[in-house]
C-alpha cells in the first residue's frame, strides 16, 4: 500500500519516537559510559554536562576484561560451529526428508528446548570433573552447542525450505548421490542462511551467563557475562565502569547483527514457527 | 507351501525390508541426524536420567545421599517457597506474553507500512533482545535503583513521591516482568511481521471491494491468518519464560524477601546455596513436566481444531 | 570425515595435558592460594605483594594468588571440592572451615598453632576455630560490626551519641525527615547482619545452649522488634531492602543518613564524609548488656592438598609476615595476632582504637549462644534466610511473621 508522501513522513516521525523510547535504556547506557561516576551520581538534568572516555582506559587497563572478552569469543565461536555443523545437517534431513524418524526427532527438539538447562547442570558437573573440564572453556562450548540446537536446526530448515528442490532432483537425476545434492549443490547456495544461523547461534552463546557462571568459575576462564555481572556485585556504586563495560560487550554481536539483518525475516523464523 | 518355499518366501521377505531399511531416503537422514543426536545423547539424554535419580535422593554436591523415592517431591508440595514460585512463573510468563505479544503485534502492523528507512527501524527496534541480559540488567538497574533514580526523578518531575523499585515486593515483580517484555518483544515483532507477510494481499481488496474498514479487515483476515503461528509463538515464548533464569537472578537474586524467585531460581538456591541437590532436581523435573504438559494440551486443541 | 578430525582434537589435548602434568612435576612445588577480598584493590595488591615476596625467598616452593569474589562465594567452594579442584590453601568465610571439615576435606592445623604459640592470638580467636578437639583453621583476622555515626549530622541537630537502644531509636528518629534518614542499611548479607548484632548486644543469638533455633526466643525477639521499631518509626531509608552494601554506604557518603553498620574500615571507605565519622560505644541493651558480633576469619587447608607439609610452612610464613595486608592493603577487620594489634596502623586511628578497646571485649560470634562453632553454622551463614529476614523487615512487614518463617528454616537447616 503506497502511501501519500506526508503521510510517509509522519510514519517516519512516530517511528522514530517510537524506537527512542524503546531504546531508551540503552541510549541512556551509552550516554552514561562517557561520564564519570561522581557526574552520574551528582547530575540533575537528562542530559550530559562533560564527556570522557576514563571509563573505557580504565577498564581496559584496570580490570580483565579482555580476558573476559577473550573466553567469551572463544566459547561463543566453538559452540557456533558444533551447534551450526550438527544444525545444518539436521535440519537438511527435516526439510528433504520424511519419516517416523524424523517425526520423532522433531518431537524430541521441541522437548530439548523446554529442557531447563539447570536439569543438567549438575549431573555435567559431575561428569566433566573427572574429565577436568570444570574451568575449561570447552565444557560450555559443549553445552551451549547442545542448547542451541533446536532453535538453529529449525532456521536451518526454514532455509531449506526454499531452496527449489528442482536444483537437487537435477543433481539426482545426474547421479549424484542424497550427500552430493546437499554438498555441491544446496550448499553453496544457502550461504547467507547460514550466515543468519552461525550469527544466532553466535549471539545467544555469547550473551549466556547462567551455564558460563557455573563451569567457568576462575578469573582466566570467565567469560564476559559473568564478569560485569561480578562488577556488579562488587562494585556496584561504579556505575561509570558498569555502564562502559556493558556498552563494549554489547558492540561485537551488535555490528554482527546490523551485517544479517536483512537474511532474519525472510527464511528465519518460519522455519521455527514451523515446530 | 513346502518348509523350503516358505523359507524361500521369508528370506525374500526379509531381504526386501532390509533393502528398504537400507534405501537411501531412510539412510541418508539417519546419518545426518547423528551429530545431533550424539550431542543430545551426550548432553541431555544422560543428565535427565541422572537428574531423575538425584531426585531420588538427598544428597549435595560433595556427598551422594540416600534414596529417598518420592520424599523431595512430596515434601516440595508441602513447601510454602515451592508454591510462591509456582505463582510467580506462572504470573511472570501470562504477563510477558501478553505484554510482548500485543507490543509485537502492534510494531509488526507498524512495520508492514510503508515508510523511509524501515528497514533500519527493524534493526534497531531488535536492539533489546541482541543485548545480553547483563547488560539490560545493568542499565535498567540503574534507571530504577533508588529514590534519585531516573525513574523518581521523573515521577517527582510529576509530583509523585519516590518508589522504591528494587525494595518493595510489587514493585520488582512489576520491574522484572517490565524487563523481560522489554527483552521479548522484537522476536515476536519479528515472527509475527514474518507471518504476516505472507498473508495473500487480494484477500484484503476483495475486502475492501466489499465494503470493511481496516478494523474489520484486520479482525476477520489478519488475525485468523496468524492464529497458528502466534499459537505456536506464545508457547515458545512461555517455555522462555518459564526457563529464565537470568532476569530475576541479576536484577535482585530473586529478592527482595524471595518475592521474584522463580522456579529456576529456587531450583538453583536448592543446588547451590543450601547444598541440596535432590530437591533442586526434583523442583527442575516438576518445571519440566509442566512445560511438556502445557505443550501437549495446547498441540492437541490445534490438532482438533484443525480438523473441526 | 568430521569425526576422525574430532578424534585428532581429543587426542591432541589428551597428549598436551600428559605433558603439562610431566612438566609440572619437574618444576617447584606450586601451592594454590584463594584468598577473599577483604577490602578493596588495595587489599589484592598488598596480598599479591606479600606473596611474591614469599616467592623470591623460597626458590622451591612457589605460591599462586587468586582473588576469590565474594559474590557466590559458598558455591564456589563447594564446586570446587566437588569437581576436585580445590586449592592446597585458602581463607574463606567464618565458619567454612568447620563446615568443610564436618565432610572430611580440611586438615587440622594444631602443629601450626603449637608452632606459632596459642597465646600469641587475642582473646577467644582460637575457641572459634576449635572443633572436635582440632584446630581446623588458623585465625588471621577478627571481622567485627559496629555502629558508626556522623558526629556533624548528630550535632547540627544537638542530638549527644545514643548508648543506649532507647537513645538510638529516639536519634534516629530525630534525625529522619523523608530525604535524609537516621539509618541506611542494605538487603545483602551486610544487611542481614543487623540481626546478630543486635541478638548478641541483647545477651541472646539465633542458637540456644542446645544448638537448637532460637530466633523466636524473647531475647531474640526484643532484637527484632526493636530493629523493626526503627523501620515503623520511618528512621530507616526504604531503599534499604533492595540495597547492596555498597549502595547503603554510597547513600551514607551522599549525606543521606547518619548511622549505619560496618566494619572497621567504614571512615576510609566513604570518601570526604569519613572525617566526620566516628563509632559508636557498643548500645546497652534492655537489659544492660553490651554485645555485637564478629567472625574470626581463618586460614584453611584442604585435604586434596598434594603438598600438605609446604603449605603449612606457608601459611606460618603467612601468619607471622602479614601486618602489611592492613598498613598497605586496609584489611577490613582486626588482626587475630594480639602483636599486631598494638601496630600504631590501628591504634593511630580513634575509631579503631575505640573498637579494639570497646567492642573486641563483648564481641561474640554468632554459633556463640550454642557453645561454639559447629559446622551447619557455614550453611546457615550462606543461606541466604537471614537476608529474607532482614529484607522482610526493611520492608515493613510483620516482624513476628518474618521471625517465625525464618525460625523455621532455621530448623530445618539444624536438622540436616
Amino acid at each position: 500500500m503506497r502511501n501519500s508522501p506526508r503521510r510517509r513522513g509522519l510514519l517516519s516521525v512516530a517511528m522514530t519516537g517510537i524506537v527512542i523510547f524503546l531504546n531508551a535504556p540503552i541510549i541512556l547506557m551509552v550516554m552514561n559510559s562517557f561520564q564519570t561516576t561522581e557526574d552520574i551520581l551528582a547530575r540533575q538534568s537528562l542530559w550530559p554536562e562533560s564527556l570522557t572516555a576514563i571509563n573505557y582506559s580504565r577498564l581496559i587497563a584496570d580490570t580483565p576484561f579482555l580476558i573476559y572478552l577473550k573466553n567469551s569469543l572463544i566459547t561463543a565461536a566453538g559452540s557456533t560451529v558444533f551447534a551450526v555443523f550438527a544444525a545444518v545437517l539436521a535440519g537438511y534431513a527435516l526439510a528433504r526428508f520424511r519419516g517416523s524418524l524424523l517425526t520423532g526427532y522433531a518431537r524430541m527438539l521441541l522437548a530439548v528446548q523446554m529442557f531447563p538447562i539447570i536439569l543438567a547442570l549438575i549431573p555435567l558437573f559431575l561428569l566433566f570433573r573427572p574429565l577436568g573440564l570444570i574451568d575449561n572453556p570447552l565444557s560450555v562450548i559443549l553445552v551451549y552447542g547442545v542448547a542451541n540446537l533446536p532453535f538453529a536446526t529449525w532456521m536451518a530448515r526454514g532455509y531449506f525450505e526454499t531452496i527449489p528442490r528442482e536444483l537437487e532432483e537435477a543433481a539426482l537425476i545426474d547421479g549424484c548421490s542424497h550427500y552430493g545434492a546437499f554438498f555441491r549443490v544446496v550448499l553453496p547456495l544457502s550461504g547467507p542462511g547460514l550466515a543468519a544461523v552461525s550469527i544466532f547461534a553466535f549471539l545467544l552463546s555469547y550473551n549466556e551467563y547462567f551455564v558460563a557462571n557455573v563451569f567457568l568459575r576462575s578469573r582466566d576462564a570467565m567469560t564476559l557475562p559473568v564478569g560485569i555481572q561480578m562488577f556488579m556485585q562488587q562494585f556496584s556504586t561504579d556505575w561509570g565502569g558498569l555502564m562502559a563495560a556493558a556498552t563494549l560487550m554489547m558492540t561485537p554481536t551488535l555490528i554482527l547483527f546490523l551485517f544479517i539483518q536483512k537474511f532474519i525475516v525472510h527464511g528465519a523464523v518460519s522455519g521455527a514457527v514451523k515446530g | 507351501m513346502s518348509s523350503r518355499q516358505q523359507t524361500a518366501v521369508t528370506g525374500i521377505a526379509w531381504r526386501e525390508r532390509a533393502r528398504q531399511f537400507t534405501r537411501p531416503e531412510i539412510v541418508t537422514p539417519t546419518v545426518l541426524l547423528i551429530p545431533s543426536l550424539c550431542l543430545i545423547a551426550f548432553l541431555i539424554l544422560y543428565p535427565i536420567v541422572q537428574g531423575f535419580w538425584y531426585s531420588l535422593t538427598d544428597g549435595s554436591l560433595l556427598r551422594p545421599g540416600r534414596f529417598v523415592a518420592l520424599g523431595n517431591y512430596v515434601e516440595l508440595m508441602t513447601n510454602p517457597s515451592f508454591w510462591h514460585s509456582v505463582r510467580f512463573s506462572i504470573v511472570f510468563a501470562v504477563c510477558n506474553i501478553v505484554g510482548c505479544y500485543l507490543l509485537g503485534l502492534g510494531l509488526a502492523l507498524l512495520m508492514q507500512m510503508d515508510m523511509p528507512f524501515r528497514g533500519l527501524f527493524r534493526v534497531l527496534l531488535l536492539l533489546p533482545w541482541i543485548v545480553p541480559s547483563v547488560v539490560a540488567i545493568v542499565s535498567w538497574r540503574w534507571m530504577v535503583a533508588d529514590q534519585s533514580a531516573l525513574f523518581n526523578q521523573i515521577i517527582k518531575a510529576f509530583g509523585g513521591s519516590p518508589i522504591y523499585f528494587l525494595s518493595d515486593s510489587t514493585w520488582a515483580v512489576v520491574v522484572v516482568i517490565g524487563i523481560k517484555i522489554w527483552r521479548s518483544f522484537p522476536f515476536m515483532m519479528l515472527s509475527l511481521l514474518a507471518a504476516l507477510q505472507t498473508i495473500d494481499r487480494s484477500l484484503y481488496e476483495a475486502a475492501e471491494i466489499d465494503g470493511a474498514n481496516r478494523w474489520q479487515s484486520f479482525w476477520h483476515i489478519t488475525l485468523p491468518d496468524i492464529r497458528n503461528i502466534s499459537v505456536i509463538l506464545c508457547l515458545l515464548m512461555t517455555i522462555w519464560s518459564v526457563n529464565d533464569f537470568d532476569t530475576p537472578w541479576l536484577l535482585a537474586q530473586g529478592g527482595p524477601a524471595n518475592a521474584t524467585e522463580n522456579l529456576v531460581v529456587l531450583a538453583y538456591r536448592y543446588t547451590f546455596a543450601r547444598n541440596d541437590v535432590g530437591t533442586g532436581a526434583a523442583v527442575s523435573f516438576i518445571t519440566l513436566f509442566i512445560l511438556m504438559a502445557l505443550f501437549t494440551f495446547v498441540l492437541r486443541l490445534q490438532r482438533e481444531d484443525r480438523n473441526a | 570425515m568430521q569425526l576422525f578430525r574430532l578424534g585428532l582434537a581429543w587426542g591432541a589435548a589428551a597428549s598436551a595435558m600428559t605433558i603439562s602434568l610431566a612438566a609440572a612435576n619437574a618444576a617447584p612445588t606450586v601451592l594454590n592460594f584463594w584468598d577473599m577480598n577483604w577490602g578493596d584493590t588495595a587489599y589484592v595488591d598488598a596480598a599479591k605483594a606479600l606473596v611474591d615476596e614469599f616467592n623470591k625467598s623460597h626458590a622451591d616452593v612457589q605460591v599462586s594468588y587468586r582473588s576469590v569474589p565474594w559474590s557466590n562465594w559458598y558455591e564456589t567452594y563447594v564446586t570446587a571440592i566437588a569437581s576436585g579442584s580445590a586449592p592446597d590453601i585458602s581463607t574463606g568465610a567464618g565458619f567454612q572451615a568447620v563446615q568443610f571439615y564436618g565432610f572430611g576435606e580440611i586438615l587440622p592445623v594444631d602443629d601450626v598453632v603449637d608452632a606459632i604459640g596459642a597465646d600469641a592470638f587475642s582473646k577467644g580467636t582460637l575457641e572459634a576455630v576449635k572443633w572436635d578437639g582440632h584446630y581446623v583453621a588458623l585465625p588471621w583476622m577478627v571481622d567485627i560490626r559496629a555502629i558508626f555515626y556522623r558526629k556533624d549530622l548528630l550535632a547540627a541537630a544537638g542530638i549527644n551519641p545514643p548508648t543506649t537502644w532507647d537513645e538510638f531509636r529516639a536519634a534516629a528518629k530525630k534525625l529522619s525527615n523523608g530525604s535524609t534518614y537516621g539509618v541506611v542499611a542494605s538487603g545483602d548479607s551486610g544487611g542481614s547482619h543487623w540481626v546478630p548484632t543486635f541478638m548478641i548486644s541483647n545477651g541472646a543469638g539465633m542458637f540456644d545452649k542446645e544448638r537448637n533455633a532460637a530466633v523466636t526466643s524473647e531475647r531474640s525477639m526484643e532484637a527484632l522488634d526493636f530493629i523493626g521499631s526503627l523501620v515503623a518509626d520511618g528512621s530507616v531509608n526504604p531503599s534499604s531492602a533492595g540495597y547492596s552494601s555498597d549502595d547503603a554506604r554510597g547513600s551514607f557518603q551522599r549525606n543521606e543518613a547518619a548511622f549505619i553498620l560496618s566494619g572497621p574500615n567504614l571512615p576510609e571507605l566513604v570518601g570526604a564524609t569519613g572525617a566526620q565519622t566516628a563509632v559508636l560505644p557498643p548500645l546497652k541493651g534492655p537489659h544492660g548488656d553490651l554485645g555485637t558480633v564478629n567472625w574470626v576469619n581463618n586460614i584453611m587447608i584442604y585435604k586434596q592438598s598434594k603438598h600438605p607439609t609446604e603449605a603449612k610452612d606457608f601459611l606460618r610464613w603467612w601468619s607471622d609476615n602479614q601486618l602489611a595486608l592492613w598498613t598497605k592493603g586496609n584489611a577490613n577487620g582486626i588482626p587475630a595476632r594480639a602483636e599486631y594489634q598494638k601496630d600504631p596502623y590501628f591504634q593511630g586511628r580513634e575509631h579503631v582504637a575505640d573498637i579494639i578497646k570497646n567492642y573486641l571485649p563483648v564481641a561474640q560470634p554468632m554459633s556463640a549462644t550454642a557453645g561454639g562453632t559447629f559446622p551447619a553454622m557455614n550453611e546457615v551463614d550462606g543461606d541466604g534466610f537471614l537476608r529474607t529476614l532482614i529484607q522482610k523487615i526493611w520492608q515493613g512487614q510483620s516482624v513476628a511473621d518474618a521471625a517465625r518463617e525464618a525460625q523455621a528454616h532455621l530448623e530445618e537447616l539444624l536438622k540436616k
